[in-house]
């Protein structure tokens, strides 16, 4: 097992190929300006109108940014591996690292890194931004579930961009993946998710937000929520590396 | 420590044999061409050793090693297996650098493959903008990367110009002269005659020949010789005593079957006969190809 876990050149290789292509590259980037970005828009615009003009929830209200800046953590998740089936990429890296399993750790550790580091500074930026423009209403970092939510939510999309990874090793298209993932959580969970409780609060966006709210909506704690979703995430990720191993290239 | 062992390999689809039962080994020192029509089994043969693909029976290894095996992979194996193996969005130069930051290969060497490979002034672009020769040089470029003693070219002239034709024979022959192992795949036989030291062809996914050139092409084709003579008559008539037969090819040619040009000029010369223009004739790699390819098909049409 030691013989397969990555090692400096393999994370620094896979590394390179994130930073080299516009589309990973620019996921990356979405994830934090379109979390951070439509959190203080729309708190700019109506933050201030009247109290719970955000939503019920103050907490989960300062992260309404985060339903959008999830969508580009899939696509940097589902572009970062989807990438080496553009032509006969694969072959090239799997000549590289001949090693599947290594090959597939060291993409799904710097994907799982880089989507960590990205997402806290997001989680804190969007949570200060969006604040920021909340007037009388605002939050305050230290209110009760606030430093939860923060991590939380880098937490989150990390565990996203890692569930877009998985299956997107696992089918073998970014393109499929993204075009289920995408409606599922901008439709099928929303009107799902509506009616909560019941097998819909364990769907891994539906979970993974529990670590958002002030108040449970359901039986699941915040962190006991997180865990429902890394799960989703670890079982994606084994997929992909089960496929990974056993395919041909 | 740089040859290659293919050992009773097979790679079954379904009930398909891409691969069948391959044994042969490709030795350093020599430029092996890898012949055989659309679907022998050429690429996948080069896949297997790669690890790329999995064998359903039968070992591929490099100096008895498994390629997934070796420590320090692309040190010891290039390989080109078809230009399309690089993903369009990304520079050249970020391509290699993916390679060499994987393969603990010096940095520096990245810009001297692209300078080697002549694409040095397209190293910041993409390489969706490439034409099929640049790809291909890239990928050869890829292949020299870590310097390995072993090579893997899969149909590296498709898309090259005549002066990238002719700058990878010299590359080759050269790789081969430095004693390392290049094992070349090709459908074109005037290129292959003009690379190869040694030829393993396929047919249906099984071996065909091993042998050097040269034995390939002399034992598929009749001796012979081609002349021109000022008195036909006369060495006729000489030829006639040793059981010759000589036939007339137009054009004031001559040829005679089953004589070489060293015995046919001692003959002209103890009966004085003037011999104006006199060659051993050969076959073409390709007429010698032909011919093996065609008792195959016959060999597999009437079993």
């Amino acid at each position: 097992m030691r013989a397969a876990l990555p090692t400096a050149p393999t994370l620094h290789s896979e590394w390179i190929k994130i930073r080299s292509l516009r589309g990973t590259l620019g996921g990356l980037i979405a994830v934090f300006l379109v979390t951070a970005g439509i959190q203080a828009l729309t708190a700019a615009a109506i933050g201030r109108s009247e109290e719970g003009s955000m939503g019920d929830d103050p907490l989960f209200a300062a992260y309404y940014g985060l339903s959008f800046g999830q969508i580009a953590a899939m696509v940097f998740g589902a572009g970062a591996v989807s990438c080496e089936f553009h032509n006969g990429a694969l072959r090239t890296s799997l000549a590289a690292v001949p090693n599947r399993t290594r090959f597939y750790l060291s993409k799904i550790a710097t994907v799982g890194v880089l989507a960590l580091l990205v997402g806290q500074v997001t989680g804190l930026a969007t949570f200060v931004a969006g604040q920021e423009f909340m007037g009388r209403y605002a939050l305050e970092l230290g209110d009760p579930g606030t430093y939860r939510a923060v991590v939380g939510s880098g937490l989150y999309l990390t565990l996203m961009a890692l569930f877009a990874a998985g299956l997107t090793a696992w089918l073998r298209s970014g393109t499929v993946v993204l075009s289920l993932l995408i409606p599922f959580v901008v439709m099928v969970s929303f009107v799902v998710g509506e009616a909560a409780g019941g097998a819909a609060q364990f769907l891994p966006d539906r979970a993974g937000q529990l670590v958002l709210h002030a108040r449970m909506p359901g039986d699941l704690g915040p962190w006991t929520g997180l865990g429902v979703m890394a799960l989703w995430a670890g079982a994606a990720v084994l997929g992909g590396w089960l496929a990974v191993r056993r395919r041909d290239a | 420590m740089n040859s290659i062992e293919i050992r009773e390999l097979t790679k079954a689809y379904g009930a398909h044999r891409a691969v069948d039962g391959l044994t042969f080994d490709v030795l350093p020192g020599r430029v092996t061409g890898f012949l055989g029509p659309n679907g022998a089994g050429k690429s996948t043969t080069m896949r297997l050793l790669l690890g790329l693909d999995r064998p359903t029976s039968g070992t591929a290894t490099i100096g008895g090693r498994r390629y997934v095996d070796l420590p320090d992979p692309l040190h010891r194996v290039g390989a080109l297996l078809d230009a399309q193996s690089a993903h369009g969005g990304r520079t050249a130069r970020d391509h290699l650098r993916i390679l060499s930051a994987a393969g603990r290969i010096p940095p520096g060497r990245v810009d001297e493959v692209l300078e080697q490979a002549g694409i040095a002034s397209a190293a910041g672009r993409r390489i969706k903008s490439f034409s099929l020769g640049m790809r291909q040089r890239l990928g050869i470029a890829a292949a020299l990367l870590g310097d390995p003693g072993v090579l893997l070219l899969d149909e590296p002239t498709n898309g090259l110009d005549p002066e990238g034709i002719i700058w990878i024979r010299e590359l080759m022959r050269g790789l081969a002269a430095e004693g390392r192992t290049v094992l070349v795949s090709s459908h074109l036989m005037s290129e292959t005659a003009a690379l190869a030291d040694h030829l393993i062809v396929l047919g249906n996914g099984k071996l065909l020949a091993d042998t050097s050139m040269e034995e390939f092409i002399d034992a598929r084709s009749t001796p012979g010789v081609r002349l021109r003579t000022s008195d036909p008559r006369r060495l006729r008539a000489a030829l006639a005593r040793d059981g010759f037969d000589l036939t007339d090819a137009g054009e004031g040619r001559w040829t005679v079957e089953g004589i070489q040009a060293e015995q046919l000029g001692t003959l002209a010369a103890r009966e004085g006969i003037p011999v104006l223009e006199l060659a051993d004739e050969r076959a073409s790699l390709e007429q010698a190809y032909l011919d093996l390819t065609a008792d195959h098909t016959q060999f597999t049409a009437t079993r």
